[in-house]
């Protein structure tokens, strides 16, 4: 049942002004790292590769946007237009449903996300020595994807607004409060992202260190992968008709 | 005190409604219903707003009851999804999905429902609702009438034994909708469960012999719909007429034992009847009668609204 319904979601969400947008995104950071290396000033690459590159513009724009757009359109969109109808009165666990959701969502944000970061940190960081900094990132980028999706599919389960609530998540909290409050790095995402490709980054410390521990990281984004399919679930369990929040 | 009333066209009660309310905050859709269903047609009567989709959603498990019980086949419908595999369910509006062949959409019904031959099924169920010329064709293309006959077979692809449909005759022609009327009393005679929705009165009339009349958010009246039909036809009617004397048209209307009163309104006169049919037999034949040529002969307030008023004035 998980396939049939993540090829329907696959379906849906290919749509085609979603895609063109969400390609010219890609793009972006490739065309940044082509200028940067078209420019004079090489002072650091691999400084510049991961923390305004990797960090700056792929993992805490391109990431967090794409499976914004991904996530909440799975489920979000079904129960916005009615069809979630089709699917949830069948006798199907719930649990199969949010799960091929969340896979389809995580697939496409992937597929638009990793290659576009291994495609511009190459070029950025070509020549170095200190490749590995991109390896590193691309595995946080891939967990960083299931787990922004996950937060992202459970929003749309529980309430229309989970566009606008996505988007105060990414900007306000991950990109002001959790820069202000040590503290609170636990409970973001895009730290537990660098945390994973700080993990598995062959670079050395000078170059680049993330706040939060690799296998801190990893539980964190277990637990909210868990967590959000869970509650997921849960809300399609007690999903009513013309229900809005 | 609730609202009971028993619709019973077979012999088990496989939907039982008990003290049913649902109600959004401070506004009571639904109040205090209690009713059963049995096998056939059962046609679910009202205006528009008058509550028949929340009592559909809570039979569908689509919402959860605020007070009372509901239950389907022995079952709650409440957070219940097996029960799905005897009941369909055709919601209002016009979600289907767009990128999908009408063919591919009941097929997509049929493999969630885990039919272990899915595409004679969806073959079956697109030939009970006559689409199979229209099949191929992306949904996001079909009229509105086109799109309710495809969510009926999506909804009926595993010969649900409950069968619960919202509105589902609007925007359909004329030919579509007797084909779908002839459907839903082929599947009856093969003693499925029925419960139909709409706010036309020809519609249920046409299709089913019983009858629950929902007016806001209450049970106005059940059972069999020939006595509901002879309690609406028998309430009182008002008639305006204009002739070429009133005054002496009004008297000698008087005289007749279909009418109940008379009343001189301008330059119309206003009657009052408990009997409709004699009544329009009656007024010409008096008319001519007195040689007065009748120039306007009206019934006022004869809209559905006004039915069902009186039904729940009762």
């Amino acid at each position: 049942m998980i396939w049939i319904i993540f090829r329907l979601t696959l379906s849906e969400l290919m749509g085609r002004r979603r895609l063109a947008l969400v390609v010219l995104l890609a793009l972006l950071p490739a065309l940044v790292a082509l200028a940067y290396r078209l420019g004079n000033q090489h002072d650091d690459p691999p400084q510049w590769t991961a923390d305004t590159l990797l960090d700056g513009v792929i993992v805490t724009i391109l990431l967090p946007l794409t499976a914004l757009i991904f996530g909440t359109s799975a489920l979000g969109s079904e129960i916005e237009d009615g069809t979630i109808i089709h699917l949830l009165s069948k006798p199907i666990p719930r649990i199969e449903i949010v799960v091929a959701k969340l896979g389809a969502a995580s697939l496409l944000t992937a597929l638009c996300v990793v290659p576009s970061a291994a495609l511009s940190g190459f070029i950025a960081i070509s020549g170095s020595s200190e490749q590995g900094i991109v390896t590193g990132f691309l595995i946080g980028t891939l967990l960083g994807t299931v787990a922004y999706s996950a937060l992202f599919v459970l929003l749309s389960a529980m309430t229309n607004r989970a566009l606008f609530i996505g988007l105060a998540y990414v900007f306000v909290w991950e990109g002001i409060v959790t820069q202000l409050f040590s503290g609170t790095r636990y409970l973001s995402v895009h730290q537990c992202c660098l945390g994973v490709a700080g993990l598995f980054s062959t670079a050395s410390e000078k170059t680049f260190s993330p706040d939060l521990g690799g296998t801190e990281a990893l539980i964190i984004l277990a637990i909210t992968v868990v967590g959000s399919v869970v509650l997921a679930v849960r809300s399609l369990n007690s999903f009513q008709v013309g229900q809005s929040s | 005190m609730s609202t009971q009333a028993t619709s019973q066209p077979g012999h088990s009660a496989d939907v039982v409604v008990h003290g049913l309310s649902r109600w959004y905050g401070n506004v009571v859709a639904v109040n205090d219903i209690s009713f059963t269903i049995g096998t056939g047609i059962t046609g679910l009567l009202g205006p528009n707003g008058a509550g028949k989709s929340t009592v559909l959603h809570t039979l569908s498990g689509f919402l959860k009851p605020s007070a009372g019980t509901v239950e389907v086949l022995g079952e709650p419908a409440w957070r219940n999804p097996s029960l799905y595999r005897s009941l369909g369910l055709v919601a209002d509006g016009e979600a289907v999905y767009p990128f999908q062949t009408g063919r591919e959409f009941v097929l997509l019904n049929a493999r969630l429902h885990g039919l272990r031959d899915a595409v004679q099924a969806a073959d079956r169920a697109i030939a009970v609702v006559g689409m199979q010329e229209a099949q191929d064709r992306k949904t996001g293309g079909y009229s509105k009438g086109m799109k309710q006959r495809i969510k009926i077979a999506a909804a009926i692809v595993h010969e649900p034994q409950v069968l619960l449909l919202d509105e589902p005759f609007s925007g359909t022609d004329p030919t579509q909708r007797l084909h779908m009327m002839n459907s839903l009393e082929a599947m009856a005679k093969q003693g499925k469960t029925i419960l139909f929705s709409s706010h036309v009165l020809e519609e249920v009339e046409r299709l089913s012999d019983n009858v629950l009349v929902i007016i806001n958010g209450r049970l106005a009246a059940s059972g069999d719909f020939h006595a509901i039909r002879k309690l609406m036809i028998d309430r009182p009617h008002q008639f305006t007429i204009r002739s070429a004397d009133n005054r002496r048209l009004a008297s000698a209307l008087m005289a007749e034992p279909a009418v109940s009163g008379v009343e001189l309104a301008g330059d119309a006169i206003s009657v009052r009847t408990q009997e409709f049919a004699a009544f329009t037999v009656a007024a010409p034949k008096v008319a001519r009668a007195q040689n007065i040529r009748l120039l306007e002969l009206l019934p006022t307030d004869e809209s559905l609204e006004s039915v069902f008023a009186y039904l729940v004035k009762r």
